[in-house]
């Protein structure tokens, strides 16, 4: 009995040194961003590997306001906070409407909000492209929040109809009884009762519009989010990678933030989907 | 009019039947929002698009019919052929992006030592955009670069990891792999709690080896989960490499980072024939299309509407 658990625990001892260095790849990128961003140019050209000697947020305040990410930051913060709002209202009423309500065409709608999955930016670029500068959305934050809502609309969707549709009937029946109107109802009982699955989909949303890149590169072509912004200042070959570091920092920040505060929700999150009944 | 819509309402019927005339009209209005986003940004468009994939439009919007001559154009086009074969090559590691979280959810899940905090963070990356990984790794990989350094230092001569058009592609796939692996091992990890620890415990009584257990046990009872990473995990390198290739190899060195989303990008930016631009996301829409069925078809499955 104990020699095939020992033998067992010499594999997973022998497995996680090659997990160790994995997970020191996987936190790298904090120290790249965090150590590069402290120095100041002439530091990085004598050093580049080295832990720095002399800090100074000298890039970060280039950054912020010579390199105009404070604007790109309040970019990124209103329509990524305007697009989640947006998903989280829109999907609230549409989960309601095809979980809990009984009309026509319910599974017809439910299924091509869901076969929108199949249809991601990149397949209607052009189309996607005109219809925005034809509705006179180009280059405006409301444009953006709406693509953000559109595209990533059927995940959070399916989402909240699958909560709903495993409440339970008889809390929509009893308010009915009650005489509550529906709208009533989704405020009252939905929207309160939802809640688990609503913060689900307010953090992974945040997370896909923070880090977006493509839609907003169309949609908001003279101003930038933060995102873009990054993009940009990583030209080919002449990077001022103290200055990158720093903008790196203020881009991932808030969604570090996010994780270290909300990782349990976000690995449930995730991991909904692909397991469930 | 209807007569007895307000005072005499119909008992509700339980079974299978509609609401009250209510009920259904309150439901539509409820889907307004979500039915009119996704038709006039996704369905509007992926018609549209169609449509515009057999004309030769220029920005004037003057074009005429021209059949299917976009899509011999890029038949023909040695960058598309070549965003095809890189497609062909990064789908071929598809095996290494199940097994690897496969294998990593495993150990975790079978007790490696600090097995929590290996899955807090693996999944790190994840959470990154792909600007930001991107712009890291466009520094390290650099020639003179932090990763061709700590190689010299065990004696290992550097590599130009972005540069050649060899290795670049290469290059470009394990840092994708790398960032995304994460969200695999959470599935897995997530499938692995339905495993009853019986089965494995009762195999192990019986003598079977660590191996054993993993090949014979494990392994078959993850196959939902493995059909499901896999789909989700192709969807994800046809559609959301984009931001990846965009900062750290900008589709070259030539064509040897392309992939045809990227293609599309470039195509769209050139404005003067959206016809074609729009003819090679018609290709790239089938391509994903029948894998993309397949996820809603799971989901759905899952939602047991």
């Amino acid at each position: 009995m104990s020699k095939p658990a020992k033998r067992d625990r010499r594999i997973l001892w022998a497995a996680s040194v090659p997990m160790m260095l994995l997970a020191l790849s996987c936190v790298y990128p904090i120290y790249f961003a965090i150590n590069n961003a402290l120095k100041d140019r002439k530091g990085y050209i004598l050093d580049r590997f080295g832990l720095v000697t002399d800090p100074s947020i000298e890039n970060f305040v280039t950054a912020w306001s010579r390199a105009r990410f404070d604007e790109y930051f309040f970019n990124s913060v209103t329509v990524t906070a305007g697009a989640v709002l947006a998903l989280l209202l829109v999907s609230s009423l549409a989960g309601f409407a095809l979980a809990v309500l009984r009309f026509p065409a319910r599974k017809l709608i439910f299924g091509v909000i869901l076969a929108s999955l199949m249809i991601p930016v990149q397949v209607v670029l052009v189309p996607f492209y005109q219809t925005i500068v034809a509705l006179e959305l180009l280059n405006t934050r409301i444009g953006l929040i709406l693509s953000y809502t559109a595209f990533f609309l059927p995940f959070s969707t399916y989402l909240m109809t699958a909560f709903y549709a495993a409440l339970p009937r008889e809390l929509v029946d009893a308010a009915r009884v009650d005489g509550a109107k529906f709208l009533q109802v989704w405020w009252y009982v939905m929207l309160p009762m939802g809640k688990p699955a609503l913060l689900t989909l307010g953090i992974l949303n945040t997370l896909y519009c923070w880090n977006d890149v493509l839609i907003s590169l169309l949609v908001l072509q003279d101003e930038r989010t933060l995102m873009v912004g990054i993009a940009a200042l990583r030209g080919e070959y002449t990077t001022n990678v103290p200055l990158l570091s720093a903008a790196i920092v203020l881009g991932a920040a808030p969604i570090v933030l996010l994780y270290v505060i909300f990782q349990r929700k976000i690995v449930a999150g995730i991991a909904t989907g692909a397991v469930k009944g | 009019m209807t007569v007895k819509t307000h005072k005499t309402k119909p008992p509700r019927k339980r079974r299978g039947g509609f609401g009250s005339k209510q009920e259904q009209r309150f439901a539509y209005l409820m889907l307004l929002p979500a039915l009119a986003l996704v038709l006039i940004f996704r369905v509007i468009p992926l018609i549209w698009g169609f449509f515009l994939s057999l004309t030769n439009v220029d920005t004037l919007g003057n074009g005429d019919w021209v059949g299917f001559a976009n899509y011999a154009r890029a038949a023909n086009d040695p960058t598309f052929q070549d965003s095809l074969i890189n497609t062909v090559i990064l789908l071929a590691t598809l095996p290494i992006w199940v097994m690897l979280p496969m294998l990593l959810a495993i150990l975790i899940h079978q007790g490696v030592p600090g097995g929590k905090f290996y899955r807090a963070v693996y999944f790190f990356p994840a959470v990154l955009s792909s600007v930001i990984i991107g712009a890291i790794f466009s520094v390290v990989l650099r020639y003179d670069g932090s990763l061709n350094n700590m190689l010299g230092a065990v004696g290992i001569d550097a590599i130009d990891w972005l540069g050649s058009s060899s290795n670049a592609l290469g290059s470009l796939i394990a840092v994708q792999l790398w960032s995304t692996f994460g969200m695999g091992v959470l599935i897995f990890m997530s499938g692995l709690a339905t495993v009853p620890d019986d089965i494995i415990e009762a195999a192990r009584i019986d003598g079977a080896g660590f191996w054993q257990r993993l090949f014979l046990v494990i392994v078959p009872s993850l196959r939902p989960i493995i059909e499901f990473v896999a789909v989700v995990t192709t969807i994800g390198v046809l559609t959301s490499m984009f931001g990846l290739i965009y900062v750290l190899t900008g589709g070259g060195p030539g064509t040897s980072t392309t992939l045809p989303e990227f293609l599309i990008w470039l195509e769209q930016g050139k404005l003067n024939r959206p016809g074609y631009a729009a003819a090679i996301s018609m290709i790239l829409f089938v391509m994903m299309g029948g894998i993309a069925w397949m996820q809603v078809r799971i989901m759905s499955r899952n939602t047991n509407l």
